[in-house]
């Protein structure tokens, strides 16, 4: 019996070390994502994606810590003002992704950022790059559709580039509304098992939606 | 045993994190490898954590653009200070890069001056490589020619080369002087490297300039792309399938219907009509290797009459079929992490059967191009690129059916290598070696190309070039004597070039040497040696900005060139007739969203050109009245799938005048009588709708190839 004891105890504490260890992670990960959510300068970003690069090194099997390094890195290109400097934010980022891609490739959330990366290389550069980076966007937010169907920031996302393509072509916005329509209606209804899944995405969908009225 | 696993001492590690001039680095990232400890560094560079891990862990510091500093730390409880001094990183993106001579354009890497799509939407161009690099600066305009002239060159000292590979004849044939278009289409090359002397040793067998072209990668979708034009029409499908794609497309010209609306210079008979096909293919193979195939054939025919220049009413027929076949396959792939390996071979196959009146000359050329190149770094300061090919040229000229062909075959084995060291970001030096054989003459020669580069700040470079070159002499005087030895030529380029956000300025100053060039004996041109020989000397200058003005983007060229040569048939040095002082080009580009277009003009104006009158005493002493041209085109995007795309050249209907022809005897007076050298027609107009169909219809698209 005493030995059934010890290894009773000593199985809870493995679990107690766990579940500690799974707290600090969903704990150090949700006060990060609050961060990149909310901060609006790159003073502010660079410590949370340097957070979550230090979790990624060292959980080797979680896409999440990728996911996010890349989201910040995206809104540090936001803020900066030089082309070039976009750039080099933008190469963070994709590389971030890429890993991400590499531990879950068929993750609708981290194929849709990637699709959102590649959205911000064009804004950098509309003219030369539009033709090549636009037709990739589109495409990639069609493969994040095609993983998880629910998925509101891939369809608000391809509602984004429906709506820009259709204003400058001056053609009927009404396919580009409705997407975004079924992009909003997702964001109330989908809900991740995942608690540390993505949730950015509704105002620009908000902002969509008052300019399709 | 529960206080031993939870009461962890805590180690307090401290310092500041800083550049090699000591100077703190905010936001770097520092922590234990493995755990989660760790922090950003502050504004100056300081940083503070705590950590429960004991013994030995390692500590690393992370910032973009530098390397990551690692160090070795044992935690016992005890505080820990440890400043981290980190090491900048020699990163393509924010290095040096020498820019003497070179315009760079390419769609993926940033801070370039001249980008792939502005070939295609520059006014005056009509999507004509050439046609657009002509606004650069380091080129002359030759408007009876359509090729590109760099620095006091002849155009054939320009070479092309598509992916690595040598095309041995990049343009369509063309009537007597009138302009020649490119063979190939901008749409259908990523990346375009524009030099106009000292290039890498990678590129022989060009005196002048060298223009490589980076074919696009792996399509993306599948789309059957339509082009409607004036002047004919073509029909392109793209396949793709998971790692790879296919491009298909035949092209159809006929020039008939345009020249019946609008009155030409040139007394055709059937007027230019070309069949063309091209087919690539793009396949991936392995982790990151890259095979591309790409085939071309077109066929062209035409045929006019040429008048005499002392009498217009005797008249003879010339006829031309050109065909062109050209093949081109090339590798690229990853050996390990440093070293890449890349190569291919290309074969072209050129037919002239020309006929003026009873007399046909068929001209045949066939050339094999075979390469192979590894690039790598010895360290993160060192670069090295190393390899070798061979180029076999195969000519034959045949004067009438029957008699025996005249020709030669030059095989060029060529080995080079080159190497980058860079000190810094601020500093780079380049070195390079060039040895070729030449099977004809029997030599082996070596020559030596060398660049640096140093860039004081985030904004502004210096860098000179220097390099020596040669080049085989063309088909028609090697065929005389095949014991020629190559023309030569080193240049000396100075360049400054200030890019701060979109607005780039450059200017640089070269010497330019010939030697060797291929002289007529006696003025007898079936007796050639190399005895010629001369100069060119210049300054350049080049502003662009597409960021003062929203929505606009233009650049301004101007170049100066003094340049004598004495070569041919020239009795002494004299300034060559493709050669102007002065060449300015404007180029202006403005994308109005309202009406979904994008309106563009060109101006160009170029002093004028000497020629020889055979009436002056003096040699080449004659000159040209100055050329200027004022284009236009636009492009309209109806549809996400539709482009209407227009243009027109020379709106004033100018007559420019490149040069004069005289008559080879005098006439009764004594007078050699001469005929100027026009343009075809004062504007040549093009329309042209191109549909992309594709199940994605809401995409932008230029044409795939």
């Amino acid at each position: 019996m005493k030995t059934t004891n010890m290894l009773l105890l000593f199985i809870t504490l493995m679990i107690t070390q766990v579940s500690l260890a799974n707290d600090r992670y969903q704990e150090t990960m949700n006060k990060n994502i609050q961060i990149v959510y909310t901060a609006n300068t790159i003073a502010e970003l660079q410590p949370a994606v340097n957070t979550f690069e230090r979790i990624a090194a060292a959980e080797k099997t979680k896409w999440e810590p990728f996911y996010y390094a890349a989201f910040g890195y995206s809104m540090m290109s936001t803020q900066e003002t030089d082309n070039a400097k976009k750039d080099a934010y933008l190469d963070q980022a994709m590389n971030a992704i890429n890993q991400a891609k590499g531990i879950a490739p068929n993750e609708s959330e981290v194929v849709a950022l990637e699709g959102f990366i590649y959205m911000l290389r064009v804004s950098i550069d509309p003219a030369s790059r539009g033709p090549q980076y636009a037709m990739l966007s589109m495409k990639i937010f069609e493969t994040a559709i095609a993983l998880n169907p629910e998925n509101p920031r891939a369809i608000a996302m391809k509602a984004q580039m429906q709506f820009g393509t259709a204003q400058f072509f001056g053609s009927p916005t009404t396919e580009a509304c409705a997407t975004n329509a079924t992009a909003l209606e997702k964001f109330t209804t989908y809900k991740s098992d995942n608690p540390l899944a993505p949730v950015w995405g509704r105002g620009m969908a908000d902002g969509l939606a008052e300019k399709c009225k | 045993m529960l206080a031993s696993l939870t009461a962890a001492a805590q180690t307090k590690i401290s310092g500041r994190v800083v550049d090699q001039a000591g100077e703190g680095i905010p936001g770097a990232n520092v922590f234990l490898f493995d755990t989660y400890d760790g922090t950003s560094s502050d504004a100056d560079g300081n940083f503070e954590f705590t950590s429960s891990e004991t013994g030995s862990q390692v500590l690393a510091v992370k910032f973009v653009g530098y390397k990551e500093f690692q160090q070795v730390l044992t935690l016992e409880g005890k505080a820990i200070a440890i400043n981290a001094s980190l090491r900048e990183e020699i990163s393509e993106l924010q290095s040096v890069t020498i820019t003497a001579g070179s315009f760079g354009a390419s769609d993926e890497s940033r801070r370039t001056i001249f980008r792939a799509i502005d070939i295609a939407t520059t006014a005056g161009a009509t999507a004509d490589i050439a046609g657009a690099l002509n606004t650069l600066p380091g080129t002359q305009k030759v408007g009876e020619s359509g090729r590109l002239f760099v620095r006091g060159g002849d155009g054939y000292e320009t070479k092309t080369f598509i992916d690595g590979l040598l095309i041995l004849d990049a343009y369509n044939p063309s009537a007597p002087n009138t302009p020649s278009r490119g063979r190939f289409l901008p749409f259908m090359f990523k990346g375009t490297s524009f030099s106009t002397g000292g290039y890498s040793s990678e590129y022989g067998q060009a005196l002048s300039s060298a223009l490589v072209l980076e074919s696009k990668d792996k399509a993306e979708i599948t789309r059957t792309d339509l082009g409607i034009l004036s002047v004919g029409g073509d029909v392109a499908h793209t396949q793709v399938w998971d790692r790879g794609s296919a491009t298909g497309k035949i092209q159809y010209t006929n020039i008939k219907p345009y020249y019946g609306l609008i009155n030409q210079e040139i007394d055709w008979i059937e007027p230019f009509v070309s069949l063309e096909g091209t087919g690539v293919i793009r396949q991936k193979v392995g982790k990151d290797g890259m095979i591309k195939v790409f085939g071309n054939f077109k066929q062209s025919t035409f045929s006019l009459y040429e008048h005499s220049i002392q009498d217009y009413n005797t008249k003879y027929r010339y006829d031309l079929t050109n065909s062109f076949r050209y093949v081109n396959g090339s590798y690229k792939q990853s050996l390990n992490a440093n070293w890449i390996v890349r190569g291919g071979v290309s074969y072209t196959d050129e037919q002239d059967d020309i006929n003026i009146e009873q007399t046909g000359v068929v001209e045949r050329e066939k050339g094999i191009h075979a390469k192979s190149v590894f690039e790598g770094s010895l360290s993160d300061k060192v670069e090295l690129k190393t390899g070798g090919e061979v180029i076999v040229r195969d000519y034959s000229q045949e004067l009438n059916a029957g008699n025996v062909p005249i020709g030669f075959q030059e095989v060029i084995a060529a080995g080079f290598a080159e190497a980058d060291v860079y000190t810094s970001n601020k500093f780079v030096a380049r070195t390079g070696l060039r040895g070729e054989y030449n099977s004809l003459i029997q030599k082996f020669s070596v020559d030596p190309r060398i660049s640096l580069a140093y860039r004081p700040g985030a904004v502004g470079q210096v860098s000179f070039a220097y390099g020596a070159f040669r080049q085989s002499g063309k088909n028609s005087y090697v065929q005389i004597n095949d014991r020629l030895a190559p023309e030569k030529a080193q240049h000396f380029i100075l360049n400054y070039q200030h890019v701060e956000d979109n607005r780039t300025f450059r200017i640089e100053t070269y010497y330019k040497r010939y030697d060797n060039l291929v002289k007529f004996v006696d003025g007898s041109p079936t007796d050639l040696n190399t005895s010629g020989s001369g100069y060119a000397k210049g300054i350049e200058l080049f502003w662009r900005d597409n960021q003062s003005i929203p929505n606009v983007d233009y650049w301004i060229s101007y170049g100066y060139l003094d340049t004598k040569r004495d070569y041919l048939n020239y009795p002494h040095q004299a300034v060559p007739t493709f050669a102007s002082a002065h060449n300015f080009s404007i180029v202006y580009k403005h994308f109005i969203q309202k009406i979904k277009s994008q309106v563009g003009t060109t101006y160009s104006f170029t002093s004028g050109r000497p020629y020889n009158d055979p009436n002056e005493d003096k040699f080449n002493h004659s000159k040209t009245p100055y050329y200027s041209d004022l284009s236009l085109n636009w492009s309209y995007l109806p549809k996400p799938y539709i482009i209407v795309y227009f243009s027109c050249t020379n709106l004033s209907g100018r007559d420019n005048i490149f040069g004069y022809n005289f008559s080879p005897t005098p006439n009764d007076d004594g007078v050699y009588a001469s005929r100027a050298i026009r343009q075809p027609a004062p504007r040549f107009v093009f329309l042209g709708i191109f549909i992309t169909l594709s199940k994605d219809k809401s995409v932008t698209q230029l044409p795939s190839l």
